[in-house]
């Protein structure tokens, strides 16, 4: 039994290939995602090596929690550390074994391009600032460059300077928290081999000039140590451990080290999942196609199968029989997979060094869990999903073998009741994920979506045969048309689950087209609804700017209100995370109309109080008067007074405290946003061409916009994000296309004696080509039907889930969605492409004489 | 021959056909010449490998020689394109296959003006009728054909091959799955399409009484024409046959 199985695949290698490809792909971007993430973390553990190279211990203040090192965000240094004393030095050097004893500081430093007056920043990649240290400088000096000395030096990593044409000796601006000025380049540096960290920018002055620039006056971040070698790294902690006050740390280099990774390891991880969740939806959709593929295989091995029965092959055996099948194709499927994940997380790589973030030259990391996950995953899903067609084939009775006739289908009863069970829960855990605020919601969310996924798969050859005579209507004119409209309808069941492969991708890019038009028009609204301010000051990428910027403009006579808001520190509230908002209570509300549901915002001018949304304080069960806990990194546990609670808006988060609770606890001081109103009498445009004139001079990264450019710069940040989306969506698109090349390449292997008399009586090429294509623009079609429904209803269902915090609008984007029909119609004409050409091709006379 | 007054509706020159290469080629016809004349109903007949089923094929444009000429009316079909010959059997022959003659999807009636409607030409409503009451399955039209009998499958097949008024229709072995009162029906709907509408039939078979129905039985023999026989029964026929197998 086994060896026929072995031989019935080897006869049919094309099938094969197809049926495989499906997973292929979607094994490959599970494995590549992985080799990906890995091989960033292998890079960052090897760069945060070298940077502790020299270092045995590390001095820093206490921290409450270890932020997330996040999504990428421009700012760069945001250490959310206590400033360490100055005085504390002399005592750390004194500490038997210690070499050398340095302080540094680091924040960001924005380098501006003298060529085009912006500041540089490739991709995503931080912009630091640091200190120079002499003695323990993970930097290495190019030859020709000096270290900088004095308040007007700076020196820059070497792969800024080459990418941006910068000599030593030049003059450039740099913009730091205090200041933003021009220095004379003394030199450049690298780091070990590296020319660049990961993309990011350095710009590096002495000491005194950084505490300075850094507002670290009489303070450090860190106090790097190098021992003499007379103790372990551990030992000599441990000493300088007892000659720090309370509130301190030292900590050996390689915990540093590690903890550093730690961040980048949480960053990189919500990567990973993003990027596992589009792999499993490849997979998912690749599941179909399997189970697709091996049913009509079934139908069309019916007899050989009933010859083996009637030979005295025991029902376990046929079903072993097509499972053994199953596995040997997810298996080498799943093995060309993971080789085309490696080869795919070389482009990727490569494609994000092409947007800035350049790893330094590691080899690929292949993980045996990358391997072994794949293997498991794409061979489980396989055999998993061929466990149906397996059950069906064990069923043909032996007497099969001397009729013409078709392997046995459940009841369509049966169907019924199970599809509407699986649909069901479905929908019901889809709705308790999103509705009943339990944990692990996503998970929930996502099975459901899967479970529904599946039930209207199975329930929809009920619904397919109208829609696709409908969809076939308008072919009907013509023959070939006809044809293909009535080939689309002769086997409901085949031509419902080929569409329900397309209808999983299409529906994801409804749900997620539905969800982004919600949220841009929601948010859009909030804008309108909330900002009374004329300009807005934010800078690109995120990137927090100097609070300078807003108290140079409060004294203007242009402007009667300027309101700073800070944001972009990791607090805790309980068990979740949160990033509250500082912002100046008493000028907020003349740029902002912030619906209050209790108490007021001016309240917030008290020290440790804080505003809550109305959502946040229904959850928390907090009211006006009462206390609450936030923990912050740097400063620990805060017990704050809420003095008010607002409605959810667009520039207040959970949390809002004033700037100077924020401050108070937060290490970085920088400025997010600032709002504006000018002020009565004055000439706005004058005043805008000053203020964008004095922007463009000291804060090269600052933008100006107002109120309709603040509105069109979200929107477009928005679809940026789900531009990405959309891409790796394209993936389960592109394998539910090959699932209809399959289902239509083994229907024309079924009707070719069909196709041989149609031939005969004179069809051309081209009629056979059209009928096909027909065929499968009917089956595409009735997909993005299926998958126009169904995403709608899920994008219904998110927006009302997050109506809470501010996505109170549905808004369905009907031109997006007629033009994602009309390109199913061409995924369709695409995928018939070879079906078409191959039953064209087909010889007449050997189609007839067939048997 | 002696139909040199009447017209010739296909001929054959000189049609040889080989299959395969070297020692394993097999030579299926070896130099046959024949005319069939039109209005007239001939019997191709002969054991198993005689080439009887090749002949036909390639007199229907279905398989090309590898020399002589085949001639449908006065046109050498041996030197038409594959979009050509793909017209001329649309518009010029008719068909009637020994199985699966028709259409799953489509209707009695609709199988039956396929190749009208392949061509995209108007359906003749008078010839239509006239041919759908000599089969008697009016009835039956709206029907798909796993809901008809053997018999009436193969009389809309009939029908088919009738409906655009091709210059010659080919059977090949038409009453080869049928009982022999659905043989009987079919066979008397071909001989009434001969004699009151003046077709050009040329039917292969290994059937005797099928053969009888016809005007001229052609016997081959290991590819070439060993006889023929002018309004032949079955007597004659089996008769022949048993002389041509020894």
């Amino acid at each position: 039994m086994l060896r026929a199985t072995v031989k019935s695949l080897l006869a049919r290698k094309l099938r094969l290939v197809l049926t495989a490809l499906a997973i292929v792909l979607g094994v490959g971007f599970t494995a590549g995602t992985f080799v990906l993430t890995d091989t960033a973390l292998k890079s960052f553990d090897d760069l945060f090596g070298q940077v502790y190279a020299n270092t045995d211990v590390v001095v820093q203040a206490h921290q409450a929690f270890n932020p997330t090192e996040g999504g990428g965000g421009g700012g760069g240094g945001g250490q959310e550390l206590n400033p360490i004393p100055e005085r504390l030095l002399p005592s750390v050097r004194a500490v038997p074994g210690v070499r050398f004893a340095e302080g540094s500081v680091q924040s960001f430093a924005q380098i501006v391009d003298p060529a085009t007056g912006k500041t540089i920043q490739s991709g995503g990649a931080p912009t630091i600032g640091s200190s120079w240290s002499p003695d323990l400088s993970p930097f290495t000096l190019e030859p020709g460059g000096a270290p900088p000395v004095g308040p007007h030096e700076v020196v820059i990593d070497a792969g800024t300077a080459g990418d941006h044409h910068l000599t030593v000796g030049q003059h450039v601006r740099v913009v730091t928290p205090a200041a933003s000025d021009e220095y004379t380049i003394s030199g450049f540096v690298r780091f070990g081999s590296s020319n660049s960290l990961l993309g990011a920018s350095f710009a590096i002055f002495d000491l005194p000039t950084a505490q300075r620039l850094f507002q670290r006056e009489g303070a450090f971040d860190f106090i790097y140590v190098q021992g003499d070698g007379s103790s372990t790294p551990e030992q000599l902690a441990a000493r300088i451990a007892g000659v720090l006050p309370h509130g301190f740390d030292a900590i050996t280099g390689t915990s540093a080290a590690s903890q550093q990774q730690d961040q980048v390891n949480q960053g990189l991880g919500f990567l990973r999942t993003g990027l596992l969740v589009f792999g499993f939806v490849a997979l998912f959709v690749g599941a179909f196609i399997i189970f697709n593929t091996f049913n009509i295989v079934v139908t069309q091995r019916s007899r050989e199968l009933a010859l083996f029965r009637a030979l005295g092959a025991m029902r376990r055996q046929v079903m072993t029989s097509v499972l053994v099948e199953a596995a040997v194709v997810g298996l080498v499927a799943s093995v060309i997979g993971v080789l085309v994940g490696i080869v795919l997380a070389i482009g990727l790589k490569a494609l994000v060094a092409a947007v800035g973030l350049k790893l330094p030259p590691t080899a690929l990391v292949i993980a045996p869990r990358t391997v072994l996950v794949s293997l498991v995953l794409g061979t489980t899903i396989t055999v998993a999903a061929a466990v149906s067609p397996a059950r069906r084939a064990s069923r043909v009775a032996p007497i099969e073998a001397l009729r013409e006739s078709t392997a046995p289908s459940s009841s369509i009863r049966r169907r019924v009741i199970v599809g509407t069970l699986v649909t069901v829960v479905g929908v019901g855990s889809l709705a308790v994920g999103l509705f009943g605020g339990v944990s692990n919601a996503g998970y929930l969310v996502g099975l459901g979506a899967a479970l529904t996924f599946v039930g209207v798969a199975m329930l929809s050859p009920l619904i397919a045969r109208p829609i696709a005579s409908t969809l076939g209507r308008p072919f009907r004119g013509r023959i070939a048309g006809k044809l293909g409209g009535e080939n689309a309808n002769r086997n409901p069941r085949r031509t419902a689950s080929t569409a329900a492969a397309l209808m999983i991708g299409l529906g994801l890019v409804t749900f997620v087209a539905v969800f982004a038009a919600s949220l841009k028009s929601s948010v859009t609204a909030v804008l309108d609804r909330t900002l009374r301010s004329d300009l807005m000051l934010t800078a690109s990428q995120f990137s927090p700017f100097s609070p300078q910027l807003a108290r140079g403009l409060s004294s203007s006579p242009d402007f009667s209100a300027v309101s700073p808001l800070r944001q972009g520190a990791e607090a805790k509230v309980g068990s979740s995370t949160t990033f509250p908002v500082g912002i100046d209570p008493a000028t907020i509300t003349e740029v902002a109309s912030i619906e209050m549901d209790a108490g007021s915002i001016t309240g917030l001018s008290e020290p440790n109080t804080v505003a809550v949304s109305r959502t946040e304080a229904d959850g928390k069960h907090l009211a006006v008067g009462g206390t609450l806990q936030m923990q912050f990194a740097r400063t620990g546990s805060r017990r704050l007074t809420v003095v008010g609670i607002f409605e959810p808006n667009a520039l207040l988060n959970d949390y809002a405290v004033s700037l100077g609770t924020y401050d108070a606890n937060v290490a970085q001081q920088l400025d997010s946003t600032v709002f504006l109103k000018y002020a009565t009498g004055v000439d706005q445009a004058t005043a805008r061409a000053n203020l964008e004139a004095l922007v463009a001079r000291d804060y090269p990264s600052v933008e100006v916009n107002d109120q309709a450019q603040t509105k069109a710069t979200y929107v477009k940040q928005v679809d940026q994000f789900f531009a990405i989306v959309y891409v790796l969506l394209i993936l389960s698109v592109l394998i539910s296309a090959f699932g209809i090349v399959n289902t239509l390449g083994l229907s024309i292997y079924e009707r070719i004696r069909e196709l041989g008399l149609l031939r005969a009586v004179g069809m051309s090429r081209r009629q056979v080509k059209r009928m096909i294509r027909v065929e499968a623009v009917i089956i595409a079609v009735l997909g993005a039907l299926l998958g126009l429904v169904v995403g709608i209803l899920f994008g219904w269902a998110m927006q009302r889930a997050l109506s809470s915090v501010g996505i109170d609008r549905l808004a369905i984007p009907f031109a997006q969605l007629v033009f994602m029909l009309i390109v199913a119609a061409l995924i369709g004409l695409l995928a018939a492409i070879w079906p078409a050409r191959r039953a064209a091709k087909l010889n007449v006379l050997e189609a007839i004489s067939y048997e | 021959m002696s139909s040199t007054i009447t017209k010739v509706a296909a001929r054959t020159e000189s049609l040889r056909k080989v299959y395969g290469e070297g020692d394993a080629s097999v030579e299926a016809l070896r130099g046959v010449t024949l005319e069939f004349a039109a209005a007239g109903f001939t019997a191709i007949m002969g054991p198993s490998g005689s080439g009887k089923s090749t002949l036909l094929h390639c007199l229907a444009g279905l398989d090309t020689p590898t020399e002589g000429h085949v001639f449908i009316g006065d046109v050498d079909i041996t030197t038409l394109s594959e979009r050509l010959l793909t017209q001329l059997r649309r518009d010029k022959i008719g068909f009637v296959f020994q199985a699966y003659n028709l259409i799953p999807t489509l209707t009695a009636g609709e199988n039956i003006t396929l190749p009208l409607d392949i061509a995209g030409r108007d359906v003749d409503r008078a010839w239509f009728d006239e041919v759908v009451d000599t089969t008697g399955l009016r009835d039956r039209l709206s029907h798909k054909p796993t809901e008809l009998s053997g018999g009436q499958q193969q009389r809309v097949a009939g029908a088919r091959a009738l409906v655009s008024r091709p210059e010659i229709v080919f059977a090949d072995e038409p009453t080869g799955n049928l009982d022999s009162r659905s043989s009987d029906e079919l066979l008397t709907f071909l001989r009434g399409a001969v004699t009151d509408h003046g077709q050009t039939i040329v039917m292969v078979t290994h059937d005797a009484r099928a053969a009888s129905y016809a005007d001229r039985a052609v016997f081959l023999g290991d590819g070439q024409v060993v006889d023929e026989m002018q309004a032949p029964t079955a007597e004659r026929i089996l008769d022949r046959l048993k002389s041509l197998e020894v």
